[in-house]
């Protein structure tokens, strides 16, 4: 079982961090996200996985450690802020930069 | 329990909130407001540093939880002194701002209040996941402020910048869950107190995870090789923001000797951090040359500027690896001398930049100026702090530290770089003061417009601080070899924080 | 303390000059001026002349008083024969200078500036040579670099004035540096940076391991100062100064601060191999070149500036040799050359601005209209060039006497003596070049002014005062000597010294025959000059200011290109770079770790958990895959979502199960929207080398992740959670253990992160508030989804929909204390509703029916959050404590009403509130009623 999650994290991160690398920015876009689920997991699988005893008092009798959800709740709605917000600012600078590639039509202009 | 230490973080938050509701404020009732607020600030970071002067750790338990289960605020000496400095920095930059630059922009100040909420945060808080909240806050606040203006190079640099710190948030969180999944707990104080012990099989993991947050807090105080993304978005953001961001740097420099020298160096045998500040002294010794060299090279007042920035972050970072108290005492002397001055000329960068008829802060433009000699005054005072030459602060902390270092084995690899690159500033700030000042002809004073008196005031003021953080230097060193020396005794912190938790109800669940 | 008042007397003399500017300029003001700025320099010389019997009486005057103890940086003032000798000199010709330029400015509007300039500059010098402290000497060193600065660009609008002052500042303030370096390790050294405790310590020094490092950096500090090869570059060009700065800085004061050092410093480090070695080389040398190219300088002031070169290199020759009488005859020298350069100066200023030249291929047969001046240039000239009775004979035959008592090393003993037998030659040749090229030799060739512009007399009384002075020490040097220079001496050795002889001196025979020679060969050789002109015209001439400025451009240059290329604005790098910092160390360290498989036994593997993950991989390298087509990579990645999703709830936990539901649907339609607007494809610009770099980066990354989280996962974990778990009921008033640790044990990271999405709300808002999509982005496909207008049958479901989801939402909010659910998921539902209805409606129609006023919504969000947090105080409880009770609500069953529900509804009011913002302005970007008025 561990295994097949520790590769499944293997596998998210890995397309994860290969998007990031492309050049477009919505590809970017897609690898951050990729990115995200792949850490929100790792981190929630932190707490290792148990099945069928979520940490409801009283509704079962042993519970798992309820620490990294609540982490992972707060790094999922971090991460849906940034990545609306970057989202946005990809259009604005596609628009401004007159391409959506993540350094514009000319990376040096305002350099000289 | 002292409820005037959560201030720094409530008050800002609360002007941020209210700015947002009262959305229709006009922008005089926006700077009155935030300009308040930023005094207040002041006012408590003041209250701070009396505070931990008189008590080596404040604690704060946030919904009255015993740490390490409940989120801790830790004050002592070095976070006071943090918060004094991102007090006063920002009060200047908001003062300088209200002159005109946050009207470039919607909500510049309800933006930079949330900017203060999340640094303040970052330096109160003794909880390390909450360390990682307080950078999100901080961060997207400075993505807001960078675009803050609009225009071509922002959006560009920004959209670099945004990325790039998304990618190390999500370093850190898999830091932080390879820290929970080893020591399952995320107090400062706990982590060290279970790293310390920890069992020698998950060492290297531990050691791999500092190595992570390394990179993570190196994105942010930028270390070679992951500061590209600075000298842009540093020169394209609107001067007040870019004075303001003199301090994310050091953001970064305080996270790593908090959870490099306390976290990771409770085992004073065999401390954790080895690794990772072994990896730091030389990468932070490119840094520096490559920022004087960055320096040399710079085309414009604010790029030269930006370089300035990693100049001092590598200096910072050399010193701090050597794991010395004196020469982090000394680090911490120059972080106020460096951080006040590189603020100061990014406004100074925009002040003379108005004033030039055309090319901005460019050097390759020869263009007449008005008001050359208060200007080329002001320039010429604040070149000699910035190059750190006597009798400004820049030479006393860079002779303490140069002296501090002698005691080490390998003291000229630091040494070097840093005379070097200090002749370096000197050479670039010469050509272009000289270039700027006395090459071209007067503008025709009628064509010229009145000089802004308050934004030179406030500059001026900048530099006077500089300058009498050198005449009164040695109740400042005295303070900070304090808190130097706390730091260097991670032991205290502990036993301040945890108190008398000794790991009850901790389970093992197989 | 009134030593102190010696140094800082000249500040206060500067804000008086520079108050006395701020009155008009009247025709007057340069004599208004000159009086103004006399005063400090006169007082400072009536008090040095009253110290001199305490002086005399041999004791060193010390006061100092902490500073920056912490650093040994201390203000301390120490007053002996060196620093009396250098001192007189410094403000005693000051207050010539000032005379002096009284009439140089005359009529210039400059003039203020000089005379504050000079007097801060004259402090500067005095606190140099009266510190007691060697850092705080530094302090000084680096003000005179800056002055000199000042100084030399002092006509800015001439080019060669900026870069001869720019020149002059790189080589001198990088000497400071070095001079820095090398006092910090004399003071490690030492334990102190008292001059006292440091000439106490030689034998310390001396035997440290670190002293050829500390002798090295301390030298380069003193030799680019007083202008030694190479470093003596700057000073030809310090000459673009006006004349009487010239004179003063640059030949009678500041390039003296190196010897003063040297001299200083000479019982602490002197009497050593490296020390003679060192120094007498680097002084034969500059001696040597110095003369050579005076010779050829047809500028009087080019001449003046290699002769004091070369006279600076004789000097720094006589301390190298080390021994009392060098340093007798070195110090004896300085005065003199003191003496005589700086009225040979002020003689060059006077014919400069009365002749219109300094060319003295043109300036010819002054004598007639000048009679004056070329009486009293005479002596300094003649006393230059060394001719019997004058001073200059004396020091020069000391020189040589010298010279012949060097024993070792064996190189020496006979180079020395012949080497400076031929510079004096050459400064024989020089000086008589000087006057009789310009007093007499023929008649002048068209000069700009011809017959020359009276001069008025005042301006020859300084050149008389010094050249009488100067005639004085040659006709009387032993009462010289012992009245002001044997103290010097003694201070530079630190022995009770027996008087220098100079009647011995007098019967010398050998030196008497060298200098007979330098006389003879030196007259001879001017006789020659013609023939040596045309000789050196061959020679390639190079100018020292163009080498420099090309060697800075050079480095310019070599700059930009690095940090160009290294720099270069491409994201990919950066990334790049950033994955490699945070794989390769941790594959440098763990590549031979084996602990990777920890202690707990594997748990069975469940099929359908594997199948679902076999989805999700797939899924995953589908987005990969297909990233170039946009719109399946966005379904293939909610799929991704979907499954992470089925992820959570497979593995107890429910409430991260519905936040990441409801958040992977808002992302989706802001990406479906985003879209809408990018290119719908990507062309496929990455080379196969590039992508494979890219998949070994990512590979590598995955890798590490999966390690990590095998090692994790097979290791027992010893958490902190049992406290929250056995609290939460009691402590917490709640049943959900995740909700109860969002919004009271860690609430705390719960405000920060709607912060955090209120922030990423109102910054959508600020910069797309004047974001314009005029057209759609270049390249871009035919824009698909939701910018048509909008179908009916989703308005009505939507419509529908819309009471319906607030229901629900408000019953996952109040549940969520106790069962899965909470403010951030109920938020985000009523945000999914509303966000239909602008799916459905489009902007325009929501915005005529419900409220879009989303900013003041965060804002309350916020304020409630905070407020319930503050609340906690009125009770005496920190920050965000919460305080519960139970009660029985129809329909939704028995809760608690925890303060934490209030907080929760800050929660689900920002998360509404922001949703809707960046959900309206991305909207807004593509709605007929489009960009221009804001949104939200």
């Amino acid at each position: 079982m561990e295994l097949v999650i520790a590769i499944t994290l293997g596998v998210l991160t890995t397309t994860g961090v290969y998007l990031i690398l492309r050049a477009r920015t919505f590809s970017v876009v897609l690898g951050l996200t990729l990115l995200s689920h792949g850490v929100n997991l790792f981190l929630f699988s932190m707490g290792r996985l148990t099945t069928a005893s979520p940490a409801v008092i009283g509704l079962v009798e042993n519970y798992t450690d309820p620490l990294p959800q609540a982490l992972v709740l707060t790094a999922i709605v971090i991460s849906f802020s940034m990545t609306a917000f970057v989202v946005v600012l990809a259009l604005k600078a596609a628009v401004e930069l007159r391409s959506d590639h993540v350094d514009g039509e000319d990376p040096n202009e305002d350099r000289q | 329990m002292n409820h005037l230490m959560i201030m720094p973080i409530v008050i800002p938050l609360l002007t941020g909130a209210f700015l947002l509701v009262m959305y229709r404020y006009n922008i005089g009732r926006q700077r009155s407001l935030s300009i308040g607020s930023t005094l207040l600030l002041v006012i408590f970071a003041v209250w701070a540093i009396l505070q931990a002067g008189v008590s080596d750790y404040t604690l704060y338990r946030l919904g009255n939880w015993q740490p390490p289960f409940g989120i801790v605020l830790v004050l002592d000496r070095l976070s006071a002194i943090m918060l004094l400095l991102t007090a006063l920095l920002s009060l200047f930059c908001v003062l300088y701002a209200s002159r005109g630059s946050d009207r470039e922009g919607s909500h510049f100040h309800a933006l930079l209040q949330f900017q203060l909420m999340g640094i303040n945060g970052a330096f109160l808080t003794g909880d390390l996941f909450n360390l990682f909240v307080f950078f999100e806050v901080l961060l997207i606040a400075s993505y807001a402020l960078l675009l803050h203006g609009g225009g071509r190079a922002r959006s560009r640099a920004g959209l670099h910048y945004v990325v790039i710190n998304l990618a190390g948030s999500a370093l850190f969180l898999l830091a932080l869950g390879i820290l929970y999944g080893l020591t399952g707990t995320l107090n400062m104080a706990d982590l060290a107190r279970v790293i310390a012990t920890a069992p020698e099989a998950d060492l290297p993991l531990l050691k791999a995870a500092s190595l992570l947050l390394m990179v993570v807090f190196g994105i942010k105080a930028a270390l070679l090789p992951l500061l590209f993304w600075l000298p842009r978005a540093y020169s394209a953001a609107s001067a007040p923001v870019a004075a303001l961001f003199a301090i994310m740097t050091k953001v970064g420099f305080y996270a790593m000797v908090r959870v490099f020298l306390v976290v990771f160096g409770l085992d004073e045998g065999s401390p954790a951090n080895d690794t990772v500040l072994a990896w730091l002294w030389p990468m932070a010794l490119i840094t520096l040359s490559l920022g004087g060299i960055g320096v040399l090279g710079a085309s414009s007042l604010r790029t030269l500027t930006a370089y300035m920035v990693i100049v001092s972050v590598g200096i910072l970072l050399a010193t701090m690896s050597r794991n010395d108290e004196q020469l982090l005492a000394a680090s911490l002397f120059y972080l106020l001398h460096s951080t006040c001055m590189t603020a100061v000329f990014f406004l100074l960068a925009d002040l003379i930049g108005r004033y030039r008829e055309n090319g901005y802060d460019r050097f390759s433009v020869i263009s007449p100026l008005s008001h050359r000699w208060i200007l080329g005054t002001v320039f010429l005072v604040a070149a000699v702090s910035m190059a750190s030459l006597p009798p400004f602060s820049g030479f006393v902390s860079k002779a303490w530290i140069l002296q501090s270092s002698s005691t080490l084995p390998d003291y000229l690899w630091l040494w070097a770089p840093i005379l070097i690159s200090g002749l370096l500033i000197i050479a670039a700030l010469s050509r272009a003061g000289s270039g700027w000042f006395w090459r071209p002809e007067e503008l025709a004073d009628k064509a010229a417009p009145a000089l802004d008196g308050a934004r030179t005031a406030t500059v001026c003021v900048m530099i006077a601080i500089s300058f009498s953080l050198a005449i009164f230097a040695q109740p400042v060193m005295d303070y900070l070899e304090a808190a130097a020396r706390l730091i260097y005794e991670p032991s205290g912190y502990v036993e301040a924080v945890l108190g008398d938790y000794v790991g009850q109800s901790r389970e093992v669940t197989e | 303390m009134d030593i102190g008042l010696l140094v800082f007397l000249p500040v206060l003399g500067a804000i008086a000059s520079l108050l006395s500017r701020l009155k008009r300029p009247g025709p007057d003001h340069v004599q208004r001026h000159a009086l103004v700025a006399l005063i400090a320099p006169a007082i400072c010389l009536l008090l040095l002349l009253s110290y001199l019997p305490r002086v005399q009486s041999g004791e060193a005057l010390v006061y100092s008083f902490s500073w920056v103890p912490e650093i040994g940086l201390g203000i301390a003032f120490r007053l002996d024969g060196l620093s009396w000798l250098f001192a007189t000199l410094i403000t005693g010709i000051g207050c010539l200078i000032i005379l002096y330029a009284r009439y140089y400015f005359a009529g210039k509007d400059t003039a203020g500036r000089f005379f504050v300039l000079i007097q801060l500059f004259m402090t500067a010098m005095l606190g140099i040579v009266l510190s007691e402290n060697l850092l705080f000497m530094l302090v000084f060193w680096e003000l005179t670099s800056l002055v000199s600065f000042l100084l030399i660009g002092f006509t800015w609008s001439s080019r060669n004035a900026r870069r001869g002052a720019r020149m002059s500042l790189v080589i001198t303030g990088g000497g400071g540096l070095a001079l820095l370096g090398g006092i910090l390790l004399l003071g490690q050294i030492v334990g102190s940076y008292q001059i006292t405790d440091v000439l106490a310590a030689t034998d310390t020094i001396v035997s440290d391991d670190r002293y050829p490092l500390t002798l090295s950096l301390i030298l380069l500090g003193a030799f680019t100062k007083s202008a030694q090869a190479p470093f003596h570059l700057w000073l030809p060009h310090a000459m673009a100064a006006p004349t009487p700065v010239s004179a003063y800085l640059h030949s009678a004061t500041m390039v003296k601060a190196g010897l003063f050092l040297m001299a200083r410093l000479h019982p602490a480090m002197g009497d050593t191999e490296l020390w003679f070695s060192l120094i007498t080389i680097t002084g034969m040398v500059t001696l040597m070149v110095g003369a050579f190219v005076a010779m050829f300088m047809h500028d009087i002031k080019g001449l003046l500036a290699y002769s004091t070169i070369s006279h600076l290199g004789l000097i720094t020759l006589l301390i190298g040799m080390g021994s009392e009488m060098a340093m007798a005859a070195a110090l004896f020298h300085l005065t003199v050359h003191a003496l005589f350069k700086a009225p040979l100066f002020m003689m060059a200023g006077i014919v400069d601005q009365a002749t219109g030249s300094r060319d003295m291929r043109n300036i010819n047969g002054l004598w007639r209209t000048m009679p004056a001046l070329m009486l009293i240039t005479a002596v300094p000239a003649a006393a230059m060039a060394g001719l019997p009775l004058m001073s200059g004979y004396l020091s020069k035959k000391m020189l040589f006497s010298e010279s012949l008592l060097v024993t070792a090393p064996h190189w020496a003993t006979t180079l020395i003596p012949v080497w400076v037998t031929v510079a004096g030659l050459f400064s024989v040749a020089y000086s008589v070049r000087i006057f009789h090229n310009v007093f007499f030799n023929g008649q002048p060739v068209d000069l700009p002014h011809w017959p020359p512009r009276k001069k008025p007399a005042g301006m020859l009384v300084p050149l008389f005062i010094l050249a009488a002075a100067s005639l004085l020490v040659g006709l009387a040097p032993q009462a010289t000597y012992d009245s002001l220079i044997h103290l010097a001496v003694m201070a530079t050795s630190m022995t009770h010294l027996p008087l220098y002889d100079f009647s011995a001196l007098s019967e010398a025979q050998v030196p008497a025959m060298m200098s007979m020679v330098a006389m003879v060969g030196g007259v001879v050789f001017y006789l020659a000059r013609s023939s040596l002109f045309a000789i050196h015209r061959q020679l390639p001439d190079v100018d020292a200011k163009n080498i420099f400025e090309q060697i800075m451009q050079q480095s310019i240059r070599f700059a930009q290109s690095l940090v160009y290329r290294l720099e270069n604005g491409s994201l990919q790098r950066y990334l790049a770079f950033i994955l490699v910092a945070a794989i390769a160390p941790g594959l440098w360290m763990l590549s031979s770790y084996t602990g990777w498989q920890g202690p707990s036994a594997l748990t069975a593997v469940n099929p359908m958990v594997v199948f679902g993950a076999v989805i999700l991989c797939l899924s995953a390298i589908g987005v990969a895959l297909f990233h170039h087509q946009r719109l399946p990579a966005l379904l293939l990645l909610s799929v991704t979502g979907l499954f992470v999703t089925l992820a959570f709830a497979q593995f107890s936990a429910p409430d991260l199960a519905l936040t990441q539901l409801s958040v992977e649907v808002m992302a989706v339609v802001i990406m479906m929207l985003a879209l809408s607007f990018l290119p719908q494809t990507s062309p496929r610009e990455s080379g196969a080398g590039r992508i494979v770099r890219d998949l070994g980066l990512a590979g590598l990354a995955g890798t590490g992740i999966a390690l990590f989280a095998y090692a994790v996962l097979t290791r027992p974990a010893e958490t902190i959670s049992g406290y929250f778990l056995a609290n939460s009921v009691p402590g917490g008033g709640g049943t959900n253990v995740v909700n109860v640790i969002l919004v009271d044990f860690r609430g705390f990271d719960t405000l920060g992160e709607i912060t955090v999405l209120g922030i990423a709300a109102v910054a959508v808002f600020a910069f797309t508030r004047d974001l314009h999509l005029k057209e759609r982005v270049a390249s871009a496909g035919t824009a698909k989804g939701f910018a048509e207008p909008h179908p009916v049958i989703l308005q009505m479901v939507s419509r529908m929909a819309l009471p319906i989801a607030l229901l629900v939402s408000a019953y996952i909010f109040l549940r969520g204390h106790n069962m899965p659910g909470g403010g951030f998921i109920a938020g985000l539902v009523t945000a999914v509703a509303l966000t239909l209805q602008y799916m459905a409606g489009g902007l325009v129609w929501a915005q005529e029916r419900m409220l879009t006023h989303f900013r003041p919504l965060i804002g309350a969000g916020l304020l409630i959050a905070t407020a319930t947090g503050l609340g906690s105080w009125v009770v005496g409880y920190p920050f965000l404590t919460s305080a519960f009770s139970h009660m029985d609500w129809p329909l939704i069953g028995e809760f608690e009403l925890a303060t934490a529900l209030l907080f929760d509804l800050g929660v689900y009011t920002t998360v509404v509130g922001a949703t809707l913002l960046i959900l309206a302005n991305l909207g807004k970007l593509m709605t007929v009623a489009g960009p221009g008025q804001e949104v939200g």
